[in-house]
């Protein structure tokens, strides 16, 4: 009861820091790419899925440090069972997490950019569900490998974004459509890859976060 | 089309360079590795010859 | 043996040279300058090879513990990052008096990059793990992942550049390659892959090596 609480006031405390971190990065964004507007439309897919992913490194990254900061490491590590149950609750509290942060961020972005998004809302929701799972899926797997490397903030980026390339690829793709008033259908290969993407990171990730946990 | 045999030779002479190297590292490496496990091969030996002889004189009362 | 593969490869990659150079003719488009191909494209299928053996070994690691897998994966790893920095240093020196640029995000460049940083950061994580047993297991994991990438970076970017570029991007030696080019970039890969086996065999000599001394 107590350790959830903990978790849960961590998780608002991440909710908060990563909305700030947001909202910085759409300044950054406005700044660097000046009043332009046509210019801005065009880059609009690419900016939301850089601020997700930056958004990402930071949150996921931080998926262990609780078991990490309070020594509760053998606490995992020990644990009976299939170590896989933690890698899926790990992966459905960050899944959670970069949902809700994606969703802060759209409403960012629709606000300062004057967007109308009610009708490319659907398409949105499918993309950003698909291309979030495989973030979370390889984020939550390669925390683990990374909680107790002396330089994690520097190797867990560096893991994760080639990685994760294909992905981003892919929902950008997928959102520039969808942005554009397209049917999903047009971007339906993407939209195949990203799934296949889901189910490979999904599956590599319960396989073998036993071995990732080992003590 | 000009034949541009300064960037044939440039990737093919870079090729080698690297390739080189990475050979030239790993005999190296391979030899000091190997000299230090005959270094070992010859105290352990050099150990257990003593051994037996500590060992013997112990037990004289 | 080990000396006669040696002597091996080296016959082969003297044979290699003389078809690239004697026996292959000059190419009508783009000069003599293609025949760095004979050097680039067996370079990447070598890397190719490299990673699934890198996947091979990771698998039976994990499954069997053999510290042999584990050596050789890390090998494997190594000389195919080695090859696959090959491949972009002269992909980019052919493309400069090709298409008048050192750099274009063309569909092999832009893969050939993202394996580099994914099997460099596989380095870079058994690199920083000093519990020689963890960094094992890491690795094999790692090692999984980034082989089950490959074909999704291979896809995502053949689809990125080729759904909205013309084809003006020269696929060497033409639409139909005739057989004299196709057998000289043969010998070539045997001579490349004679030289992959004879790395990965000395440099996963050398690890077992060190693995004995630090016992």
């Amino acid at each position: 009861m107590w350790k959830d609480l903990l978790v849960e006031r961590r998780s608002k405390e991440t909710l908060n820091a990563l909305f700030f971190f947001g909202l910085l990065l759409l300044f950054v964004f406005q700044f660097a790419l000046g009043p332009d507007r046509e210019r801005l439309a065009g880059t609009l897919p690419g900016l939301l899925w850089l601020g997700f992913i930056l958004s990402g490194l930071l949150g996921l990254g931080r998926t262990f440090v609780a078991e990490r900061e309070n020594d509760c490491w053998e606490g995992l590590v020990l644990a009976p069972g299939d170590k896989s149950a933690i890698y899926v609750g790990k992966l459905a509290g960050n899944l959670l997490l970069m949902l809700v942060i994606e969703a802060i961020l759209l409403a960012l972005f629709a606000f300062f950019f004057n967007l109308d998004l009610a009708g490319a809302l659907p398409g949105l929701g499918v993309v950003i569900a698909l291309g979030t799972v495989a973030l979370a899926a390889v984020g939550t797997l390669f925390a683990a490998m990374t909680a107790q490397v002396r330089a994690r903030e520097l190797l867990f980026p560096v893991l994760l974004l080639p990685v994760e390339a294909p992905v981003l690829l892919a929902t950008v793709k997928a959102t520039e459509a969808v942005l554009l008033g397209e049917p999903l259908g047009s971007v339906a290969h993407w939209l195949k890859l990203l799934a296949a993407a889901d189910v490979v990171y999904v599956a590599v990730g319960v396989l073998t976060f036993d071995f990732v946990l080992e003590a | 089309m000009p034949d541009n045999w300064g960037f044939v030779f440039t990737a093919y002479g870079l090729a080698a360079v690297v390739l080189t190297l990475y050979w030239r590292f790993l005999v190296r490496r391979e030899k000091e590795l190997d000299d230090a496990g005959v270094v070992r091969q010859q105290l352990r030996q050099s150990s257990s010859a003593s051994g037996p002889q500590a060992a013997g004189g112990g037990r004289l009362p | 043996m080990r000396r006669l593969l040696g002597s091996v490869t080296v016959a082969g990659l003297v044979a290699g040279l003389v078809m690239a150079f004697g026996v292959a003719p000059r190419e009508e488009t783009q000069g003599n300058v293609q025949r760095i191909m004979y050097l680039h494209v067996p370079s990447v299928w070598v890397a190719y090879l490299a990673f699934a053996v890198v996947l091979v070994c990771s698998v039976v690691y994990l499954v069997r513990r053999a510290e042999g897998a584990d050596q050789l994966a890390h090998a494997s790893a190594e000389v195919g990052v080695l090859f696959t920095g090959i491949t972009i240093a002269t992909g980019s020196i052919w493309g400069r008096p090709t298409w008048g640029t050192w750099w274009t995000w063309d569909a092999r460049l832009t893969t050939v990059s993202i394996l580099f940083v994914m099997y460099l950061g596989y380095l870079l994580l058994r690199g920083m793990i000093e519990d020689r047993e963890r960094g094992a297991r890491f690795a094999a994991v790692l090692g999984i992942i980034a082989a089950f990438n490959i074909p999704l970076v291979h896809f995502s970017v053949i689809w990125w550049r080729t759904l909205h570029q013309p084809p003006s991007l020269m696929k060497p030696g033409g639409a139909a390659m005739p057989d004299i080019i196709r057998y000289a970039l043969f010998v070539n890969f045997a001579a490349f892959t004679l030289l992959y086996a004879y790395f990965v065999i000395r440099r996963a000599r050398v690890l077992r090596l060190e693995a004995e001394a630090d016992a």
